[in-house]
């Protein structure tokens, strides 16, 4: 029995409306995407959902230590327990619930999927005006073992109003656990938010993570992704800009070794004149770690005079890395600047010979080096206390005792 | 932008848009052609009609019955009305064939013909030194510099003269690196091809000239299947150069054509295209549909340049592919792809890297004007066993006018850790201030945009060969008329 049995047992037992149990209904007759739907080319699902899950959360009591553990120790802290917010903070103009319903665009199926069965997730509403200065923190622990969850998620931010957020998924155990998770971000006039994903899960963790965020005139989005850790994972992000003087700014920096899997989603629809988009992913494997980058850039007719910059550069440092990138660009509009870039290439000879020369040791020097690569991304997070957890972590992924944060 | 210069901006456009297809004209010359539609009935006539053997014909069976099987792909980016396949004719050669001893026994008809396009046979014969192999619709009709290459051992004929006397070399590589069931155009070519060019280069010979075809559309519906076999055996060395221009039509004709390159050890082959099918009116009605599969092997140490200018075609759909399968081969594409009105290109090309310290370079040059489309759609792909292997691509777009459309879609998949990919892409327009720059020192905003337009291109128009850097001028010239000089 996979995964597609189980939901479709579950889906017997479970109430939920018409409109719910038509999308489920659908999503089951056509199953997962699979390597001939050109959006998962790269990346097959069928050893994810080959398990046997739970669809069921039933949530243990976490416990304080655990919570201390897993967190970066920010005084704002959202923190949920099999999707169900055990914690909210108190911050003026900033108002927290638990799971809402929502609409999202229908034409994903793994969204149609979240949208069906989803009842955990969080709520956050920024009032007009707000500057939240201390960063907040969300973050998602699952106790159920080889659990299936949908996290649906939305944060509305007000005209002028500034936040930033650390997000962190967790699972306590080493079952195989998938997370399906979905975060829609609504971004209203001369707003600024930055988001940051710590994925560092454990080894067999799997994770789907979708974010859509809608930008409106004058705001600024950044979304850094940091993966480290799970054993699967998929990154869509989508940026969707309707107004003038939108910015929006990715980083990425994915550090994979074993048999893990990364595939990096990417797509900025520029749909209104006068913004801009930044992109910058780096990939880093080792072992018989496998990497996927899709980014696209979008210019839609009459969206004139858009800045869009895109680059992805990759270094395979084992023999049996690989690496599949398709970087896209579709342009409607003739007075605009686009590019992409991509690389995928090893660490310089000559650089590593002039360390070793100087007495530095080659695991090392390699690592100097390989965290020289992933700096130019990892830089452009504002967090303190990410930047530094980025560092600390890139370390531990190379095996060395380095201290990149001095 | 100052009104004055927007104008003159407008004006360039609208004169670029309102440029007539130039070579718009139809031969009157009888044809032999066969009813329309495509059956197993057909491909059996085309078979016998040109007497051919009957592996031949199997071959063609076979290939009929696996594009039965197959459905016609829609992953480009292009949008068209399909064509019905039962509404083309497959068969179409002018009735008189003629054993020619020299060029003055051509019909005087086709001569006339050739003359407009401005290929004077004896000119280039004198002149240019370069052979010509012309196909006219689908069966070719003059030889030139046989005896010259023959002295040589050089093979080169049309593909059905190559069947009759060279069967072995045929039977070889007929479908050795485009398979039949490679994909739907090319099993629809394999079906009903009705001629095409054949070109032996025997071991360590280098080919004294630049060989040549230029392949014309003549016949009302007739879909022109052609079929290119290039073998360059063992430290050979051969230019190949394929010209197309086709008169106005306002039904839209089918153009798939298969081109296989074998380049064996040591081997270099040179292959320069300059396309320009008839492209359509400017309110995108009529044009050739151009489905072309191109693609060449490399063995140890041998090197294969695709360079093409495509200014024609209402709809392209062309990926002159390189596989690097011996260790230290070299796979190189350049190009430039223009198009105009309601034009669409997706073009580009796959560069598979197999062998060890195996190179390839893409340069791909693309001009959106009008309301046109421009795809690059590229494949690099690195194997596992490709050690030290090399790409270098990129691809840049031009784009004049807001109304086209310019983009680009690669994909690159690295399964080796000791390659090095880079890929890089642009899009843009043209500077106002390169514009400014030529103004202020007296250089008109046509000859300015003429300018940068040539340089733009120069990276791909260097590499061809100089009997064809100047007819590609020229074509770039009449796409982009009003903007290029």
């Amino acid at each position: 029995m996979g995964l597609i049995e189980n939901l479709k047992s579950y889906s017997e037992e479970i109430q939920i409306s018409d409109d719910k149990k038509d999308l489920l209904d659908s999503f089951l007759s056509n199953g997962f995407p699979t390597t001939k739907d050109e959006e998962w080319k790269y990346t097959s699902l069928k050893k994810v959902i080959a398990n046997e899950y739970n669809i069921e959360n039933k949530g243990q009591v976490v416990d304080d230590s655990v919570i201390e553990k897993y967190s970066l120790g920010f005084e704002n802290q959202i923190i949920l327990s099999d999707g169900k917010l055990i914690n909210i903070p108190t911050i003026k103009g900033v108002s927290i619930s638990g799971f809402s319903e929502f609409e999202s665009n229908t034409n994903d199926s793994i969204l149609n999927l979240n949208k069906s069965l989803s009842q955990n997730g969080f709520t956050v509403s920024i009032d007009k005006n707000t500057v939240v200065e201390s960063p907040i923190e969300i973050l998602f622990i699952s106790t159920t073992e080889s659990n299936f969850s949908q996290y649906r998620n939305r944060i509305s931010i007000a005209e002028n109003a500034e936040v930033k957020f650390v997000e962190r998924i967790q699972n306590l155990n080493n079952s195989s656990s998938f997370v399906n998770n979905f975060t829609r971000i609504n971004c209203d006039k001369n707003t600024k938010i930055e988001y940051n994903k710590i994925q560092n899960n454990t080894s067999e963790s799997q994770l789907i993570d979708t974010v859509n965020v809608y930008q409106e005139q004058d705001s600024t989005c950044d979304i850094n992704t940091l993966l480290f850790g799970g054993s699967f994972t998929r990154n869509n992000l989508n940026f969707e800009q309707n107004g003038f003087n939108c910015e929006s700014n990715m980083n990425g920096v994915s550090v994979l070794d074993n048999n893990q899997l990364a595939d990096n989603h990417t797509f900025v629809d520029h749909k209104s004149a006068h913004c801009r988009s930044n992109e910058m992913y780096k990939g880093i494997y080792l072992d018989n770690s496998r990497g996927v980058f899709n980014g696209k850039i979008m210019v839609r007719p009459d969206a004139q005079k858009i800045d869009a910059f895109q680059s992805n550069n990759n270094l395979l440092l084992s023999e049996n890395s690989s690496i599949d990138s398709k970087p896209q660009l579709e342009i409607y509009a003739d007075d605009v600047k686009c590019s992409h870039g991509c690389t995928i290439g090893q660490l310089d000879a000559d650089a590593l010979f002039y360390m070793r020369s100087r007495g530095i040791g080659v695991e090392e020097a390699k690592a100097v080096l390989t965290y020289a690569f992933a700096s130019e991304a990892i830089e452009n997070i504002s967090v303190d206390q990410v930047r530094l957890l980025s560092k600390k972590l890139l370390a531990q992924k190379l095996n060395v005792e380095l201290d990149f944060s001095v | 932008m100052s009104d004055k210069k927007k104008r003159s901006e407008d004006e360039l456009l609208e004169k670029v848009t309102s440029t007539e297809y130039k070579y718009g004209f139809t031969t009157d010359i009888e044809s032999d052609t066969i009813p329309k539609g495509l059956s197993e009935e057909v491909v059996r006539i085309i078979s016998a009609k040109k007497n051919e053997p009957s592996w031949m014909l199997e071959y063609r069976l076979n290939a009929y019955k696996a594009w039965l099987e197959m459905e016609e792909p829609n992953w480009a980016n292009v949008n068209y009305k399909k064509p019905d396949y039962q509404d083309v004719i497959y068969y179409s050669a002018p009735k008189q064939k003629p054993v020619l001893d020299s060029l003055d026994d051509l019909d005087p008809e086709m001569k006339n013909t050739f003359d407009k396009l401005g290929i004077s046979l004896e000119e280039q014969k004198k002149l240019a030194n370069v052979a010509v192999d012309i196909v006219m619709d689908s069966v070719s009709v003059a030889t030139s510099f046989k005896e010259t290459l023959s002295e040589k051992g050089i093979i080169f004929c049309s593909i059905s003269d190559a069947i009759q006397e060279h069967p072995k070399l045929v039977k070889k590589y007929l479908g050795s690196v485009v398979p039949t069931r490679d994909n739907f155009f090319s099993a629809l070519n394999s079906a009903v091809f009705s001629d095409g060019s054949f070109c032996y280069i025997p071991k360590g010979v280098k080919c004294p000239m630049e060989l040549s075809t230029y392949f014309r559309i003549n016949e009302a519906g007739t879909g022109q299947f052609e079929r290119t076999l290039l073998i360059a055996d063992e430290g050979s060395q051969v230019s190949y150069l394929e010209g197309c221009t086709a008169p106005m039509r306002d039904e839209n004709q089918l153009h798939a054509a298969v081109v296989e390159l074998v380049a064996m050890d040591d081997a270099d082959i040179k292959y320069s295209t300059v396309q320009n099918w008839y492209p359509g009116n400017d309110e995108g009605v009529g044009g050739v549909f151009n489905f072309v599969t191109k693609r060449g092997i490399c063995y140890k140490n041998a090197k294969i340049s695709w360079t093409q200018v495509e200014t024609g075609s209402a709809v392209t759909w062309k990926y002159p592919s390189c596989i690097l399968k011996g260790d230290n081969s070299i796979g190189e594409f350049f190009s430039v792809a223009v198009t105009n009105n309601f034009q669409q290109a997706d073009t580009g090309t796959k560069m598979i890297h197999l062998g060890k310290n195996t190179k390839s370079t893409i340069i791909a040059k693309g001009i959106s004007a009008g309301k046109s489309n421009g795809n690059y759609r590229g494949l690099v792909r690195i194997s596992k066993g490709a050690t030290n292997s090399r790409n270098f691509s990129q691809c840049d777009s031009l784009l004049m006018g807001d109304k086209c459309g310019s983009h680009t879609f690669p994909y690159i998949e690295v399964k080796n850790n000791s390659s090095k990919i880079e890929h890089e892409a642009t899009t843009s327009k043209i500077g106002e201030d390169q514009l400014f720059y030529c103004n202020q020192r007296g250089i008109g905003t046509e000859q300015a945009i003429a300018l940068i337009v040539n340089g733009y291109c120069k990276d791909v128009l260097n590499q061809l060969p100089m009997e064809f850097a100047v007819e590609a001028q020229k074509l770039l010239e009449i796409s982009l008329e009003g903007s290029v000089g």
